[in-house]
């Protein structure tokens, strides 16, 4: 009988509960499954008890890492279902605080790559990088996460100091393609821990609904921001890093690359950003009716379904995280690998257990 | 494949409004199957799976598909609890049929086993249904084992 190796659900190098056991033929996985919701939290049912000012709050805590995009997504579908229209300033400094997120997400998930492959001095490099980010959106918002940024009608602070986060921004990308790139495409021990290892073809990835940087490694060109634009995405100009191999690497390089888009996004916005309100007046009425909202975060499509009967409450609100999507992906990623790298496959799908077990 | 040309093969061309958010379509005798296997062959992608319970005690299942990057919405009814399964045809959809089980107690026909998600191993299935129900609104993080031992010590 082949051995099952349990990993979980407390793994050093993920500081999440999850748990995937690992079936062996000597060294290789010839199966595997994944188990989470060691901390479901039951947020769907509580939104359904809230009113919609609550609701934000809530859902500013789906995820420690990227919980601004919970609540743009949220507010969107508000906005959607009370039909009111958002400021086109507090349309760009959504996208700037949504872009300067991606690059804190996507900063984080190169460390903790690097530090999982042995590379110790670029991790170190990397979270240097994102300190510049974390200081730009803590002077934004006043809080390195969770910044309770996004209201239903706009925003509730504005961008005080644009130069300062033009500056940041600029540093972040210049050393992303003078050191961070580089080293990350021809590093012999890159290279060799990620090139090949945890493929996800590209007809497992439509058929497991990969989404993000997950899909965009395997071949598919999905991007909400391009797709469907919302906010001032169709006012600013960015490529859609795709590769076409399907491994970690390609998971490695699409995330390094949009890290420089991200960058050139924040500065466009930063200088084409009208002046005037960045928020209606009044909270709005929302109607009865029913909506979906979808909106492209670090680790892919973030969806929302929200339905009103016209209280102050919602009566449903459906939420389907990034990694709710590609964590299932993980399966055809390791199997035919070596158990040795399956900490590493995992990990290169920036997985969220706080997303998933809402 | 756009939306419109999916609308049209299904022949719920007319039936089908087009919202802000993209396009809405109610089916109450959907072929889930069948659609699963068109959207599949015409590599539409399979967004997400919505379930929420109606005003004549039944559940709406909304699926949800991006066509082209428009969203597509088709829902349908299921009356007595259960509905065809399609995570053999959409693996995408294993995980959120057994998250639909945990929360409303659907069954999903045609599945070898529908193991809990977000719920512990053993815990009776309907959390959301069964909490909600009159009477009976408890906070979900109690959990059947939770129960269960609170009922043991008073005894």
């Amino acid at each position: 009988m082949s051995p099952v190796i349990t990993m979980g659900p407390f793994h050093p190098a993920l500081e999440e509960p999850y748990k995937i056991d690992v079936v062996c033929e000597g060294e290789h996985v010839t199966d595997a499954s994944i188990r989470v919701g060691f901390n479901f939290r039951a947020i769907e049912w509580l939104a359904e008890r809230k009113n919609y000012t609550a609701d934000i709050a809530l859902f500013e805590h789906v995820c420690g890492i990227c919980s601004n995009v919970h609540t743009l997504c949220l507010s969107r579908a508000i906005e959607t279902l009370a039909g009111i229209e958002v400021p086109e300033r507090a349309q760009y400094i959504r996208v700037v605080v949504a872009e300067a997120e991606r690059l804190h997400s996507h900063l984080l998930w190169a460390g903790i790559a690097c530090e999982l492959i042995g590379f110790e001095t670029l991790f170190m490099a990397c979270f240097g990088l994102r300190e510049k980010i974390m200081d730009v959106l803590e002077a934004i918002s006043g809080n390195r996460v969770n910044y309770a940024m996004n209201r239903p009608g706009g925003v509730n602070r504005d961008i005080a100091d644009p130069g300062a986060v033009l500056a940041a921004v600029r540093a972040i990308a210049d050393a992303t393609s003078k050191q961070l790139i580089p080293v990350l495409t021809t590093d012999a021990t890159v290279r060799a821990r990620c090139a090949g290892v945890g493929v996800l073809t590209r007809a497992d990835a439509i058929a497991y609904g990969a989404v993000g940087p997950t899909a965009r490694a395997s071949g598919l060109p999905q991007d909400i921001r391009a797709s469907a634009p919302y906010e001032a995405y169709d006012r600013l100009l960015f490529e859609v890093p795709v590769r076409q191999e399907g491994d970690v690497f390609a998971r490695v390089v699409v995330r390094a690359l949009e890290i420089l888009e991200s960058c050139r996004i924040i500065e466009q916005a930063i200088e084409q950003m009208p002046a005037g309100p960045f928020r209606g007046d009044d909270y709005p009425k929302v109607p009865a009716g029913e909506v979906c909202s979808r909106i492209e975060g670090p680790r892919g499509e973030v969806f929302y379904y929200v339905a009103s009967d016209g209280s102050d409450t919602p009566t449903r609100v459906r939420v389907r995280t990034p990694t709710f999507a590609n964590m299932p992906t993980a399966r055809p990623m390791v199997l035919g690998q070596t158990f040795a790298d399956v900490p590493l496959i995992q990990a290169s799908l920036d997985p969220c257990y706080s997303c998933t077990d809402r | 494949m756009d939306a419109e040309s999916i609308l049209h093969m299904l022949d719920v061309e007319s039936a089908a409004e087009h919202r802000t958010d993209g396009w809405w379509v109610d089916v109450p005798d959907l072929d889930v199957r069948g659609l699963a296997t068109l959207m599949r062959t015409r590599e539409v992608r399979f967004v997400t799976l919505t379930g929420t319970p109606d005003t004549a005690g039944g559940y709406r299942l909304i699926y949800h598909w991006d066509a082209d990057g428009a969203l597509l919405n088709i829902a349908t009814t299921v009356s007595a609890g259960c509905i065809a399964s399609i995570a053999d045809i959409w693996p995408a959809a294993d995980w959120v049929e057994r998250e639909l089980r945990d929360y409303y107690a659907l069954v999903f026909e045609g599945r070898a086993e529908t193991p809990t998600l977000m719920l512990l191993e053993g815990d009776e299935p309907g959390l959301f249904s069964r909490t909600s129900a009159a009477g009976r609104e408890i906070d979900p993080a109690v959990t059947a084992r939770d129960a269960a031992e609170a009922e043991r010590k008073e005894s």
